[in-house]
């Protein structure tokens, strides 16, 4: 009796040992950060008032629901998220599409596009800061000799063009993600496919609506919630290029939480990152319900 | 007893190598920011020239950092309440209420008591230190100042019929006779004043609100709104690149070094640069006076931490820098204005035509009013500004909540 029992305990300890190690690491930089964030959101943790750090209860949470930047920044996440992300996809699938066709060069064209994306975040942000330059940027000279403008524009000085330079910027970067996932998708894709759809007599765009897209659905999901998360949270491209200005032109609810912490007020800046968080969630929830179900299924 | 004596000696021998090893080992992490490269690489060269010379088998590893529009105090409180801070680091006074709310920084009284150059440095200066600390202890070391005045380009000032401003109005003046379309294609060459509205904009902004009629800690004053309308006006006049508002340290001297702008605000750390640009073309004057008059003291001190395994050794390094061969050598490379007195006596100071200015100016100079909130305040003054020069909102207004969120309880 004994003896047939061991081998099963072994086995049934075994795998949890072999995930500890994942588990403790798991642990110590997600599940450990995020209990401190949640708890120092119900304290006055500002480091500049080291004397009056406390528990305040729920007050974070109150004064931001008050607060007219929280808002305004989120409303400007949501437009940053909406557009870039929503550019990314387009333009990166529209490369994925001419990567997918034979052509000459085309192992070259592949690596050079994927130059964005290996690019940091902060350089990035300034290359494109020098290039848009009110007074000496090379956007400002091509537009000046095509004879589009007569008068340099201070793009990232105006409230209404800094916005949509910035998210040009996020565009131009996140662009080679989305193709290089697609690319894989399409290639992953039966020609068989196609070959049926041409013998029914598709045509190219009803090949691209029916076969194409359908097959790309899960990498597209994928793809595009994940871009969403950190889009949402990135702040290296916006605070580089403007710092969330002029006049909080260009600032999300990310920015203005790097900001807050910046200016150590870690509790509200807490407690905005947790308000952040929440709403990220909701967004990935379908992904992870897509998730779960394919697992089941 | 022979066991004994063979004991005794090695034992003697291994304390006498335990304290070579323990002396040749102290090192000191520094902290510092240098305002361009040039500057970084003196630093290095000092540090190397006190890690040979100190006798002490003292090494001080310096870390260089951006000053990042004051992001540097920021991260270097971060760093220190985590744990993983320098030993001593270069410092702003304005940040004391914060390193010393968090129990941070050493008290250096003992050590300045007991240094024989501790008279080389005026009084006044160890009270404005002490005082910034907010209790009776010196936690910060004088190390250099300067004084911000307004460089010109003596000939854009000819080219315009204009003279150098001894009053406020005649300032103004010429910020807007100096606006020159000088190829005559109907577009502004040159504008009169280099405005920072970006980050470290409030110190030069500071100026104006004196000049109008305000002061620090009446931002709500009818002259000190006065004072942020003048400014407006500058740059709705088109007088300031219509950048502006995002301009930092970078672009204002970018703009001026290129020709973009006849005049702009910064202090002698820019002369050395200036001076190779321009030659002769390049001068500066005090921020002429108005209702009120001041400019920016821009301090630089050095302080050590309490976390800090070695105290002696750190004040070794600072003492270094306040008065010994590294006050002369980056006082003389930076033309920052020297704080010993044995230093400030030389040559190449007292002819140098922009201390002279820094010197004129240091009556006028002073900082900003050294509160638990100015850290916040200043991280928040450019979207303050901003939304003011973008007619969002209005000076008034501007200046009320300027006014609140520095004096805030």
């Amino acid at each position: 009796m004994d003896i047939r029992r061991r081998p099963r305990e072994k086995s049934t300890i075994w795998p949890y040992l072999l995930l500890l190690p994942v588990l403790i690491v798991m642990l110590s930089v997600v599940i450990v950060p995020i209990i401190n964030a949640v708890s120092m959101s119900f304290q006055s943790y500002n480091l500049t008032k080291p004397k009056k750090i406390g528990y305040i209860g729920l007050q974070n949470y109150a004064t931001l629901l008050h607060d007219p930047l929280f808002w305004s920044s989120l409303l400007r996440t949501a437009i940053w998220v909406v557009f870039g992300v929503g550019c990314q996809f387009l333009f990166g699938f529209l490369l994925a599409l001419v990567l997918n066709k034979q052509f000459k060069g085309r192992g070259v064209v592949r690596a050079v596009s994927l130059i964005p994306w290996v690019t940091p975040g902060v350089l990035i942000a300034l290359m494109w800061r020098w290039m848009y330059d009110g007074n000496y940027g090379v956007i400002n000279d091509l537009l000046m000799r095509l004879g589009l403008i007569k008068e340099n524009i201070a793009f990232l000085s105006k409230p209404g063009t800094a916005m949509p330079s910035v998210i040009v910027t996020i565009v131009w970067q996140g662009i080679p993600f989305f193709a290089l996932m697609l690319l894989a998708g399409l290639q992953g894709i039966s020609y068989d496919l196609y070959e049926a759809a041409s013998i029914d007599g598709a045509t190219g765009w009803q090949k691209l609506i029916y076969v194409t897209i359908p097959s790309l659905r899960n990498t597209i999901f994928v793809t595009t919630m994940l871009r969403i998360i950190w889009v949402a949270n990135s702040v290296d491209v916006i605070f580089n290029m403007t710092e969330g200005g002029p006049a909080y032109a260009t600032q999300t609810l990310s920015v203005y939480i790097y900001k807050k912490a910046s200016a150590l007020d870690m509790g509200y800046a807490s407690a905005m990152a947790i308000m952040l968080m929440l709403v990220l969630l909701l967004a990935a929830i379908p992904y992870l319900r897509n998730t779960f179900r394919d697992q089941e299924g | 007893m022979k066991k004994l004596f063979a004991v005794l000696l090695a034992l003697s021998m291994m304390v006498t190598m335990l304290s070579v090893a323990c002396a040749e080992e102290t090192t000191i992490k520094f902290w510092f920011w240098a305002d361009n490269d040039d500057y970084a690489a003196t630093m290095q060269e000092m540090i190397a020239d006190f890690n040979a010379t100190n006798g002490k088998g003292i090494t001080v590893v310096g870390e260089q950092y951006p000053w990042d529009g004051g992001g540097y105090s920021q991260n270097l409180l971060t760093a220190a309440i985590g744990g993983g801070g320098p030993d001593v680091a270069t410092f702003k006074l304005t940040a004391t209420p914060s390193f010393v709310g968090n129990d941070l920084l050493a008290p250096l009284d003992s050590f300045i008591d007991a240094w024989e150059d501790k008279d080389q440095i005026n009084e006044s200066l160890y009270n404005t230190m002490r005082s910034a600390g907010g209790e009776d202890a010196i936690y910060v070391m004088p190390w250099n100042t300067q004084v911000l005045y307004v460089y010109y380009r003596p000939s854009m000032f000819e080219a315009a019929g204009v003279s150098v401003p001894t009053t406020y109005e005649e300032f103004l003046d010429a910020c807007a006779k100096l606006t020159r379309d000088t190829d005559g294609d109907g577009k502004t060459d040159v504008y009169g004043f280099g405005m920072r509205g970006s980050n470290g904009g409030q110190e030069p902004w500071g100026c104006f609100i004196y000049a109008g009629g305000g002061d620090w800690e009446h931002l709500d004053s009818e002259g000190a709104i006065k004072g942020m309308q003048d400014y407006i006006d500058l740059y709705t006049n088109g007088y300031a690149p219509e950048t502006a508002p995002n301009d930092g340290f970078a672009e204002v001297i970018d703009n001026f070094k290129s020709g973009l702008t006849a005049m702009t605000i910064h202090h002698i750390g820019s002369s050395a640069q200036m001076m190779e640009l321009f030659g002769d073309d390049v001068a500066a004057f005090v921020f002429p006076k108005g209702e009120g008059q001041w400019t920016s003291m821009g301090d630089t001190e050095t302080v050590m931490f309490e976390s800090c395994q070695n105290k002696e050794a750190a004040f070794e390094w600072m003492a270094y820098l306040a008065t010994g061969k590294g006050q002369e050598t980056w006082c003389t490379v930076t033309g920052n204005v020297p704080v010993a007195a044995r230093v400030q006596a030389l040559d190449q100071f007292q002819s140098n035509p922009f201390m002279k200015v820094s010197i004129e100016g240091a009556p006028v100079a002073g900082i900003l009013p050294v509160r638990d909130t100015t850290t916040e305040w200043i991280g928040n003054w450019p979207s303050m500004i901003q939304q003011a020069l973008l007619g969002q909102i209005s000076a008034e207004d501007c200046m009320k909540t300027l006014q609140e969120t520095l004096w805030a309880e």
